[in-house]
């Protein structure tokens, strides 16, 4: 009787810590957006075609997020995150439309492109030591630029149609797309929290001088870090290939905020040395259902902006305070009777 | 006119004449030299480079604008900040100026300080935010990059029929179109390729170039760049110094953005949307550093003329819009790897003469 009691304080205890974490908080948030819309929209919005919808155009945003959530774990910025999806989606486009190359082989080669060019800014960095900031600004633009080149002011949509359908295939209408990207979640989730490779990127992240003390070349792991992220972005953009009807060189312009937006409100830290893979997908999440909010009500594209940008900052002036709460309660713990 | 609070090693290096760094490690000197070729070997190509009513004149308006964007970024960067919404920042300015034409019917002195002060309010804003929540400028500049984008065309589909504010009071064709030839003393008269625009830029550089190396605000604001925790220590309110720089910042944007919209004539949502590159361009080619506590107003005006130059001349040479991007790109990565070697090659030298 006791040890049931005790079990069930013990999970009493352990839901009352999970309810203060920002993965609750946002799940709660989730759930409860996604209830408001189904009452909004009086009950259509949990129908199959439109959660087929809703989940078609979450998957790149949650890969995008995890691409910067990687870099952020080193304690490094990705600006290209953008670029390199435009370009790599534009590369895989052209590949099939205009050189007549098989859907897997022109997958793959943006694939390897993304990777190679996270590998490259990777080394830029390490090599030359200057600010990863600045050398994936420089990326970008020159990612733009290559991308410009390749399509100019045209959209190429007249590529393989297996890969389109595979885009639009959605089983139990549940999206191919958004199962790749839950995939990738789940494999980097299982390789950052439970290998050693990914341990080497969170203490690379988390403090610098102690890995290099312990053995862990923080070079390497930067490199890492960028190629992953490079891996991710070109998951994202083959995922972009496939659902939408054609690449031209917007694609990937409005990449940028929404890949800090979902890690940051996920609780990731910019300093490096935390990941919450979890609370970046539930972020992405937030972020679409504002989107379909906005397109529910059909209003102004610009209120998703402001309003991701008012949560973004919510978030972080929120979390502040918590942290500043927490400190006060829990300052005093260490020495009860003390002279407080 | 470079100000710098220099870790306590490289301060002796610099003041005894025993063992300076070299003259050819001043980077600002280097960049001069660079303009000044660069502008030649363009003119000798395509001598349709020099036409100074042409090509002289919008090139310097480009630069004199984006100069003072530069150095906005660069009143970020003086405390180890960045400001990601220069761009919005600008826009957002520039709204305030038009509808203080448009609705309110103001003079032109009267808009541009509505401007400037809208700039300055949303700057010291952001500046609050990074200095109450000791969150990270980034993310902070990066939201309110999201959010002013949103908020800027929300107001403008709101408040206008196509987007843009199209009324101009007395004086801003002026601004846009005249340049030195339209002032003359006697019969003597200013080149027509210097656009009266420059006004602005000279004073706020000016300005900063004062309040950076003659004032003791300068030096706190440096310092507070430099190292934080030393600068609190010796005294300095450094929430205070962060909120004056993102002050400043969202200030010179604004007018970087009414610049503009004076540039191309009409108050429009979209002004500022390529700023964000340039401004760190010019300011870190300049010289100024990203980690904080070293700014060259020199240095950025030399930085955004050598971008401008480079993008004009490819321009001119028959280098397509698409491929621009690419080149200035590498050349971001190539003069900070320069400079780098540079540093490094020097440092090698003073450290064996000593």
């Amino acid at each position: 009787m006791s040890t049931m009691l005790d079990q069930q304080g013990r999970a009493a205890a352990v839901l009352r810590r999970f309810s203060r974490t920002t993965t609750a908080m946002l799940l709660l948030v989730v759930v409860a957006g996604a209830v408001a819309l189904e009452v909004a929209s009086s009950g259509s919005f949990f129908e199959g075609s439109s959660v087929r919808v809703f989940l078609q155009y979450l998957a790149t945003p949650i890969l995008i997020g995890l691409a910067q959530m990687v870099a952020l774990c080193v304690g490094q910025l990705n600006l290209a995150v953008g670029a390199l999806g435009g370009f790599t989606a534009c590369l895989t486009g052209v590949l099939m439309a205009d050189h007549g190359v098989p859907a897997v082989v022109a997958v793959g080669a943006g694939l390897v492109t993304a990777t190679a060019v996270g590998l490259v800014t990777g080394l830029a960095i390490v090599a030359t030591r200057i600010n990863g900031f600045i050398v994936t600004l420089a990326t970008m633009t020159i990612l733009l630029g290559a991308q410009y080149r390749l399509v100019g002011t045209r959209t190429v949509d007249g590529y393989s149609a297996t890969l389109r359908d595979l885009g639009s295939a959605a089983p139990l209408d549940i999206p191919l797309v958004f199962v790749t990207a839950i995939g990738a979640a789940v494999l980097l989730g299982a390789v950052m929290y439970r290998t050693v490779a990914g341990r080497r990127l969170l203490a690379a992240g988390g403090n610098p001088l102690a890995a290099r003390l312990s053995g862990i070349s923080t070079d390497r792991q930067i490199v890492a870090a960028h190629t992953l992220s490079g891996l991710l972005v070109g998951v994202a953009a083959v995922t972009a290939t496939a659902s939408l009807p054609g690449v031209n060189r917007s694609v990937g312009g409005d990449w940028l905020l929404p890949s800090f937006a979902a890690p940051i409100i996920g609780g990731v830290a910019l300093t490096g040395g935390s990941i919450a893979v979890f609370g970046t997908v539930l972020a992405a999440f937030v972020t679409r259902l504002i989107d379909a909010a906005r397109a529910q009500f059909s209003l102004d594209p610009s209120w998703v902006n402001l309003l991701i940008g008012l949560v973004v900052l919510g978030t972080v002036a929120g979390g502040h305070l918590h942290q500043t709460r927490l400190a006060r309660t829990t300052a005093p713990s260490p020495q009860p009777g003390g002279a407080r | 006119m470079t100000t710098s609070v220099s870790p306590p090693d490289t301060v002796p290096k610099e003041r005894t004449a025993g063992h300076r760094m070299p003259f050819w490690v001043n980077q600002r000197l280097g960049l001069l030299v660079l303009v000044i070729a660069l502008s030649v070997l363009f003119g000798v190509v395509r001598p349709a480079f020099l036409d100074q009513r042409l090509v002289l004149f919008p090139l310097l308006r480009d630069v004199a604008t984006l100069t003072v964007v530069a150095l906005a970024q660069m009143a970020a960067l003086s405390v180890g900040h960045m400001n990601l919404a220069v761009g919005r920042m600008a826009a957002f300015g520039a709204m305030f100026a038009g509808i203080g034409y448009d609705k309110l019917h103001l003079p032109m002195q009267a808009g541009l300080l509505l401007c400037l002060a809208a700039g300055a309010a949303i700057g010291a804003v952001t500046g609050w935010l990074i200095a109450r929540t000791g969150v990270s400028s980034f993310v902070v500049t990066l939201a309110t990059d999201f959010a002013l984008l949103g908020l800027v065309s929300l107001m403008y589909s709101a408040l206008t029929e196509d987007a843009a504010f199209t009324t101009r009071p007395a004086g801003v064709d002026a601004l846009r179109s005249y340049s030195l030839a339209d002032i003359c003393a006697g019969p003597v008269c200013g080149s027509p390729a210097v656009p009266q625009l420059a006004q602005f830029t000279v004073l706020a550089m000016l300005g900063l170039g004062f309040l950076y190396g003659g004032t003791r605000v300068g030096r706190e604001l440096l310092l507070t760049g430099a190292n934080p925790a030393a600068a609190e220590l010796s005294g300095i309110p450094t929430g205070r110094r962060v909120l004056l720089a993102h002050t400043l910042s969202g200030l010179l944007a604004a007018l970087a953005g009414f610049m503009a919209a004076a540039g191309t004539g009409t108050f429009r949502a979209s002004i500022g949307d390529d700023f964000m590159l340039p401004s760190f361009l010019g300011a870190v080619l300049g010289g100024t550093l990203l980690t904080g506590g070293v700014v060259s107003v020199l240095g950025t005006l030399l930085g955004t003329a050598l971008v401008g130059v480079i993008r004009k001349g490819l321009d001119l040479l028959g280098v397509g819009l698409e491929s621009l991007n690419i080149y200035l790109g590498c050349i971001l990565l190539l003069a900070l790897s320069a400079d780098r070697i540079r540093t490094v090659v020097s440092y090698r030298k003073v450290v064996r003469s000593t």
